[in-house]
Order: C-alpha cells, then sequence, then structure tokens
C-alpha cells in the first residue's frame, strides 16, 4: 500500500499542524493511511487524542534515524465527502435537497440539512437554451439614466401628457407583478439548477429597470401617474397566487410578456419623443428574452411531460374564470392608448387612434396564438387559449 | 400516560439538552417507540430519581454511573454509551516557560484542576498522577468549583484551566482530551504559551443506566431506538452532533475501574 507522508516539521497540533493535517487525510478514502513526520514531541500525546475525537485511526509511532518521529493514521470512515464523477459538468436528473447551496460539481459532505427545494427535477426546470439566454441577457444590461435621451422628452398638451401617464402607469404596474411573480419561484429552484435562478436574477433587474423608467417617464414631462384598475389587480393576483414553476412561467412569461411586446411595439409606434420610443424599444428586446425563457420552458417541460398540456389550458381556463367579470381592456388604458395613438384628443386623429387600438388588439390574438403554437399547441387549441386570455394583456 | 412510555432522565447542563432530547424523542417515536425525558437540575437528584423508579433509565456522567453501579452492588443494567466515551484520557498541560518538563517537576508548583465533581478535569487526573508517585499534598491546587452538580459536563471548568494558564495563574493544569482537542482545533489554545506534558491512561465516560430489576422489554425498545441512529441520516446527525458523538455503542465496566478505584480510596480516607 502506497502511504502518503506530510512532513510537520515542529509544529504543535494547535499550532497549525492540523492545516496540513486534515486537508492530507480529506484526500484518502476511508482505510487510508497517511505518515506525518514530525519532531514536535507534544504531537505524540496529542495526535492519538485528536483521532480518538475525529474518528480516525491512530495506528502508531516509529522512531527515524533522524530522531523525528513517523505517526501513523488511517482515515476514518465518517465525514467523506463526495461529488459527482465529471466535477459536475452533467446536471443531475433530480436535485438531491441535502446538497443545499453547494455548487454542481463541489464535493459534498454527507449528512447536511434538507432543504426546502421544490424545483428539484431537471427535466422541468431546466431547458437546454438557458445558459445561451442567461449570456445574451448579462451582455444586453442598460442603465436608465445613461442610456435613454431624456433630454428629449417636452410637455405635451394636457390630453396626450395624460393619456402617457396612464400608460406608464399601466406598464409600471404590470412590471411590478412581473418582478414579483418569478421571485416567488427563484428560491425553490434546486441550486444543481442554478443558471434558471440565475437567469431569473437578470429577468428581476430588467424589470426594475422597466420599472425605473415607466414612471420616470410619466413624470419626465410634467405629468403624473394614472389610475391602477380592478381589473388589473385582478389579473396580476391571480399570477401571483399562482404555485406552479411551469404554469406561472407559460401565464407570465409566454402569455402575459408575449402580449406586452405587441403593446410596446405599439407605444414604440406612437410615442411623442425619442425617449419613450427608445425605452419602450429597449424594454421589448429585455421582455422578448423573457418570453423566449418561457417558451424554452414550457417546450421543454411538455417534452418530457405530455400530461403538461392539459394543465395548462385548465390553468389558463381557471384564470379566466377568476376574470370572469372583467368586461375587456381596463377602459383608462384603453382610452390612453386610443389617445397616445391619436396624437392628441382632435376627433379626426381620435378615430384614427380607436382603429389603431383595435388592431393592437388583433395583432395580440393573433401572435399569442403564434406563440402557443410554437410552445406545441395545436391551431384549436392556441385559438381557445387565446381568445381565454385576460383582458388585461398580462 | 402510559405505563408503556419509556422515561429517560437527562441533566439540564446546557439549554441544548432541550433540543438533543426532543429530537431523540422525536427519533424514538418515528421507530414506533413512546419516549419521555425529564430533565434534572444535577446529577444526584436523577441518581435518586432512577434508583426510586420514578424514571426508567438515567443518562449518567462516569461519577453518577459509578455511584449507581455502588449503591446497586453491580445489578444495575447498563445500557449503552457514545463512542467518544470510550478511551477517554485527561492531559496535564503545563505553561511553556513554567520549567515543568516532567510530573515529577510538578512539586511545589500550581496545578490548575476543574470542579470537585468533575471525572475528567479532577477525579481521575488527580487519582492517576498519586498512582504514579506523585505526592499530591506536595502540589499547589487551584480548583474552579464551576457548575457543581453537573459533574464537569459544562466544560467551564476546563475552560477556566486553560485561562489560568494562559495568564501566569497556574505552572499545569488538568483537563480532559476532548476540550483539549477541541479547544486546539478551534484555534483556541496558544501553541507558544501552554503545551501537553502528559496523558493518563484511558477511561472510560459516560452511560445509560437502569435500576436493577427494570422491565426487559422496555429497556429492549430503548436499545432498538438508541442504536438505530445514524450519523449519515441528517434527521439523526444534528442530535449525534449537538451530543458529542458519531455512534451509539454497547456498555463495557472495565473502563470505569479506575474512577472505582478513586471513589474506593476517598471512602477510606474518609
Amino acid at each position: 500500500m502506497s502511504v502518503v507522508a506530510v512532513d510537520g516539521g515542529d509544529l504543535p497540533l494547535g499550532g497549525g499542524l492540523l492545516a496540513l493535517l486534515r486537508p492530507a487525510l480529506a484526500l484518502l478514502q476511508p482505510g487510508g493511511q497517511l505518515s506525518l513526520i514530525s519532531s514536535a514531541p507534544s504531537v505524540a500525546q496529542d495526535l492519538p487524542a485528536w483521532c480518538r475525537v475525529e474518528r480516525h485511526d491512530y495506528l502508531g509511532a516509529d522512531p527515524l534515524p533522524d530522531g523525528r518521529t513517523s505517526h501513523r493514521i488511517a482515515r476514518g470512515p465518517l465525514g467523506v465527502a463526495r461529488g459527482p464523477a465529471d466535477g459536475g459538468l452533467a446536471l443531475p436528473e433530480r436535485g438531491d435537497p441535502s446538497t443545499g447551496f453547494a455548487p454542481r460539481g463541489a464535493a459534498v459532505e454527507p449528512g447536511g440539512p434538507v432543504y426546502p427545494f421544490t424545483l428539484v427535477e431537471r427535466d422541468h426546470v431546466i431547458p437546454p437554451e438557458v445558459g445561451s439566454l442567461y449570456e445574451q441577457a448579462v451582455a444586453s444590461q442598460w442603465v436608465a439614466a445613461r442610456d435613454i435621451p431624456w433630454n428629449t422628452v417636452k410637455p405635451l398638451p394636457p390630453t396626450l401628457e395624460r393619456a402617457l401617464g396612464q400608460t406608464m402607469t399601466f406598464l409600471a404596474e404590470n412590471e411590478l407583478s412581473a418582478l414579483y411573480v418569478p421571485a416567488n419561484f427563484l428560491p425553490r429552484i434546486h441550486p444543481a439548477y442554478a443558471e434558471v435562478a440565475m437567469f431569473l436574477a437578470t429577468q428581476l433587474n430588467d424589470e426594475s429597470r422597466h420599472i425605473e423608467v415607466f414612471l420616470r417617464r410619466a413624470r419626465a414631462g410634467g405629468g403624473s401617474l394614472g389610475v391602477s384598475s380592478v381589473t388589473t389587480s385582478q389579473s396580476l393576483l391571480s399570477l401571483l397566487e399562482l404555485r406552479d414553476f411551469t404554469e406561472a412561467a407559460f401565464l407570465l412569461s409566454v402569455l402575459g410578456e408575449g402580449t406586452f411586446l405587441d403593446l410596446l411595439k405599439f407605444v414604440e409606434r406612437f410615442a411623442p419623443d425619442e425617449a419613450t420610443l427608445q425605452l419602450a424599444q429597449k424594454a421589448r428586446v429585455d421582455e422578448t428574452r423573457h418570453v423566449h425563457f418561457g417558451l424554452a420552458h414550457v417546450r421543454h417541460a411538455l417534452g418530457h411531460d405530455p400530461s403538461l398540456y392539459g394543465r395548462l389550458e385548465a390553468a389558463v381556463r381557471k384564470r379566466a374564470a377568476t376574470l370572469a367579470s372583467a368586461a375587456g381592456v381596463p377602459a383608462p388604458l384603453a382610452d390612453a392608448l386610443t389617445i397616445l395613438a391619436a396624437g392628441g384628443a382632435d376627433p379626426g386623429g381620435v378615430r384614427k387612434g380607436h382603429e389603431a387600438f383595435r388592431e393592437l388588439l388583433e395583432t395580440m390574438h393573433g401572435n399569442r396564438m403564434r406563440r402557443l403554437e410554437h410552445a406545441g399547441f395545436s391551431p384549436e387549441q392556441a385559438k381557445t387559449l387565446s381568445d381565454l386570455h385576460t383582458p388585461n394583456f398580462m | 400516560m402510559s405505563d408503556l412510555t419509556l422515561l429517560i432522565g437527562a441533566v439540564a447542563y446546557d439549554p441544548k439538552a432541550v433540543t438533543i432530547w426532543e429530537g431523540i424523542r422525536e427519533h424514538f417515536l418515528d421507530q414506533g417507540i413512546a419516549m419521555d425525558f425529564v430533565l434534572f437540575s444535577n446529577y444526584e437528584r436523577q441518581v435518586e430519581s432512577l434508583l426510586q423508579g420514578h424514571i426508567d433509565i438515567a443518562w449518567n456522567t462516569p461519577l453518577a454511573h459509578a455511584r449507581v453501579r455502588r449503591r446497586t452492588k453491580n445489578q444495575s443494567v447498563s445500557l449503552g454509551m457514545r463512542d467518544s466515551d470510550r478511551d477517554f484520557h485527561a492531559k496535564i498541560v503545563v505553561r511553556r516557560g513554567a520549567g515543568v518538563s516532567s510530573i515529577q517537576a510538578l512539586a511545589g508548583r500550581t496545578l490548575a484542576v476543574g470542579s470537585r465533581d468533575s471525572t475528567q478535569a479532577r477525579i481521575l487526573p488527580l487519582h492517576f498522577l498519586a498512582k504514579a508517585g506523585i505526592d499530591l499534598g506536595k502540589l499547589k491546587i487551584l480548583a474552579f468549583d464551576t457548575d457543581v452538580g453537573k459533574h464537569g459536563d459544562t466544560g467551564t471548568s476546563e475552560l477556566e484551566v486553560l485561562k489560568a494558564l494562559h495568564d501566569g495563574r497556574a505552572d499545569a493544569g488538568a483537563l480532559g482530551d476532548l476540550i483539549w482537542v477541541t479547544e486546539q482545533s478551534a484555534g483556541r489554545v496558544d501553541a507558544a504559551k501552554v503545551e501537553v506534558l502528559w496523558t493518563t491512561p484511558p477511561f472510560d465516560h459516560c452511560m445509560f443506566d437502569a435500576a436493577p430489576g427494570a422491565d426487559k422489554d422496555k429497556l429492549e425498545r430503548f436499545r432498538k431506538g438508541l442504536f438505530s441512529m445514524k450519523w449519515e441520516n441528517p434527521k439523526h446527525r444534528r442530535v449525534l452532533e449537538l451530543e458529542g458523538l458519531k455512534q451509539w455503542m454497547p456498555p463495557r465496566e472495565e473502563g470505569y475501574a479506575s474512577l472505582h478505584e478513586a471513589l474506593d480510596r476517598d471512602e477510606a480516607k474518609k
């Protein structure tokens, strides 16, 4: 048997020797032997006691010709940390709740506490695209104060200013829900799939920035915030109350944020100034990434669990039932978008604005169906689900 | 409460005793074994309660165990111990530079010792020194009688011994190897100031005791519950770590021979 030798010099046990001894023992399998060469006389008395406490076997001491002593130790059976053979390159099929926050690939000492992670299945939690989406997200971060040409904002006629304030209020309110809803799931994701949590962190950061720019724009021209309607409030509560990660990804990211893309595009198209155009555009680029993640998540989960179709459809129906009293798009928002598209209060312009708003609803419906089919639903299912989608857009 | 419930006594030497025994009780209940515990403030009361039949089993220090053995003329039933209770040693530790290079050189010097009911920090180190030929009457004993009644469980008197060595009030000190090693591992011993001089022969530490004539079925259920605790099980490990063991072991009596000798000698002196 080959025996590892450690030169402990004249270090006493309590004077630094353990910093050499413990890591050397940790490299051994249980029963593996080590020789500690020491010239400190106290080690002969302290080492057996330490071995007893740590459940290693102290096998004895041999005098060496140079006057030093060789102490033989066999590593004990307890506390042997184990890690994956591939160093954590491959994703485990299931996350082990007792590995806690150990990064994937770390060797884990057995017997640790069980963590309350509930998202522990690879095939439900981590779509293959998450790595590249995370990299895109990190590379695309922008700064509200620096990257938006705020100096292009000028005071607008009062009707238009109020319409813009209402639109920004609605956008910020919905983005607040997009900040809170994924945050619910983040601490439930097993750290073996940390890439998903890290992507969600970029998403939360995106939503924070969007909230910041929408509120700032509402006030930048001297205007103020508009109304929060009950329809919006009910709709967003039904998102916040979701307990299933995949259902939430589907309802929030695929259907909600998907629909939001068309809304942001509408704001870009009728933006009264360059700042509004750019902030809507930048937010839309971020939201597109969130939709991609939602689609990737749902497609991945559907690919491994065909029964999920039924569950997702049921989730949409259940949500529609709780929102049954909502007649349509919240009136303050419908009016604000009409005025925004009209560019003011002139009746001729408002007629066109109204048409643009109606077109927006059709575009949203068409794009939702396209995304649903992309996620794996049949055209019939896609139409039913899109019709049932909340009139609040998100 | 049903008579089937095992009632175990333990001394509350630290608030963690509650956590430990709640954890052990939960484990016993998981095994389908009805168990409850009673916490005492000192080992003397616990031993009396065991011998009077108020509790089925007592978790005893070596001194309490030896007293149960003597009071029952060895008819008590020993049930189990921690792996860490076996082959315990005491250490004589010295202040570097005090010029104490052997136990013979302790004559005329100040030896710090722990509580008078601490087996590892007082009773046995002094007993083993005497057996090694040291005249204890020639030592200046600096005693730290803290937490008397808890038989040294709290470790406070051993920490006082270390403190006295570090700040020069004592030339040498007696303490158990567990505290000596754990304090060194935690980096709380200044190796430039304090070092080990002498190690006593081995002796055993705590033991679960039942009174003579205890219900055999109850004792069997106790053994089943106790020995099914496993270090690799996270729920068990928490309790085992707090209680300072990695594995429960069967009982053995030979490890208490030196303590009985020491007690015999004390009784002969009275």
